[in-house]
């Protein structure tokens, strides 16, 4: 019998995943609110005109990756936790190896900040008046960046879920390691809403997607697997 | 005549206390092997370092068809294991359960064959029902179609009994039988009519 390859594999994984947050709607609306409930308040914070120009400007990318930071450590942990906390991870753990259900799950959850992405960018611009001269380029920076967060954000899930599953544990760990991500994320988005594609930031972002991707490949067993 | 085997050499397991076992070695070929002991002995602890679900502190457990050992993703579909922690997607149905799994495991979902095995453990009826809504006895039932999902030649069973009617023990026993016939059957529980004459007994008593 033929059998298929770990790409087919991980994708059954993610339309599992999809097909769960469809009937139960947890992760999405949780992290949806989250989402908007912060982006209210940041709007009636700094609203369209509470700060010069330049100002506004790296106001408004910082407050984009907080807000996606946040939003994605309220959303991403569950991939790991849920599995663990209803006894499938076991099912899971005996069909498939852990670098498989790793892509799975990282792909459902980029899925997901790509959903949060998708409310928040155009939240932000209407909300406090973010001028975004290339949303081309920002869609790059947000498709890498995004990847990079979402990689260690699944990784770190698989961890914190074999540790008990404390979400709180989830944040504190995952944020300095995303720091290096989040500062050069936010130099680029910088860049983007201004009008151009930031060649050094990117180049930051897309050595610690390659570098995120490495470590998970290397360690997902060890993760995962007993 | 089947040929596959399943060696244990030297395993040795504790949880920050006295070692459940230690150096504990067998080899089952086909037929069925009991693993016996009372509650607290290790029996579902040793069921799942032989399903590679637990690490054991020492010792290997390897499977071998004829004199070929099986490594990687060729072992984990060769070893069929169903215990009393093995959990199912509540919001699935028990087809979509067992077809998720199947294409998890790399294969095609093949809805005819999985229709066969839920029939063969007496879940045909209830296939397209949630499994949230299943009995304890159904859900016992849906693991045994976990353990057959990949036809393996090796079979671990856990408790299989727990939960189950007499129509459902009835069935156990006809797979158990039907199973023990092809390839190595293992069996723990603290049920003494769980083991229908088996060609050796594994007592673990701490």
């Amino acid at each position: 019998m033929r059998i298929s390859g770990p790409l087919p594999r991980a994708w059954a994984i993610c339309a599992k995943d999809a097909a769960q947050e469809a009937r139960q709607r947890i992760a999405l609306a949780s992290v949806l609110f989250f989402a908007a409930t912060a982006l209210t308040l940041v709007s009636f914070a700094i609203g369209p005109a509470g700060f010069a120009r330049e100002e506004r400007a790296t106001l408004h990318a910082a407050v984009l990756w907080i807000l996606l930071f946040f939003s994605t450590a309220t959303g991403l942990p569950r991939a790991f936790v849920r599995e663990e906390e209803t006894g499938t991870a076991l099912a899971l753990r005996k069909t498939a190896p852990g670098i498989t259900v790793l892509a799975g799950k990282t792909l459902f959850n980029y899925f997901l900040f790509a959903a949060i992405a998708a409310v928040t960018v155009p939240g932000l611009a209407i909300l406090v008046g973010w001028e975004i001269s290339s949303p081309g380029a920002l869609a790059v920076v947000l498709a890498a960046s995004g990847y990079g967060l979402t990689v260690v954000s699944t990784f770190l899930s698989a961890l914190v879920a074999r540790a008990g599953g404390k979400n709180v544990l989830f944040v504190l760990v995952c944020f300095p390691l995303l720091v290096p991500l989040l500062l050069a994320a936010i130099a680029a988005t910088l860049a983007a809403a201004g009008g151009e594609l930031a060649g050094a930031p990117l180049r930051v972002i897309l050595a610690y997607d390659g570098a995120a991707t490495c470590a998970a490949y290397l360690l997902a067993s060890a993760a995962w697997e007993e | 005549m089947s040929v596959f085997r399943l060696e244990a050499r030297e395993l040795s397991k504790s949880y920050s206390g006295p070692a459940l076992f230690s150096d504990l070695s067998f080899t089952a070929g086909a037929g069925l092997t009991a693993v016996a002991g009372k509650n607290g002995s290790g029996k579902t602890t040793l069921l799942k370092i032989l399903a590679r679900l637990l690490a054991p502190e020492r010792g290997r457990v390897a499977i071998f068809d004829a004199d070929r050992e099986l490594s990687g993703e060729e072992r984990r579909r060769a070893v069929g294991w169903a215990g009393p922690d093995l959990a199912f997607y509540d919001d699935f149905t028990a087809r979509e359960n067992l077809r998720f799994f199947r294409l998890a495991s790399g294969l095609p979902s093949m809805d005819e064959r999985l229709g066969k095995r839920l029939e063969r453990v007496g879940l045909g009826d209830v296939a397209d029902r949630r499994v949230g809504a299943f009995s304890t006895g159904m859900k016992q039932r849906l693991r045994l179609a976990f353990a057959l999902l990949l036809n393996p030649p090796v079979l671990l069973l856990d408790e299989p009994a727990g939960g189950l009617d007499e129509e459902g023990r009835a069935t156990l026993a006809g797979i158990v039988a039907e199973r023990r016939a092809i390839g190595p059957v293992l069996l723990a529980s603290n049920d003494p009519r769980d083991f229908a004459s088996p060609e050796q007994t594994i007592t673990l008593s701490r």
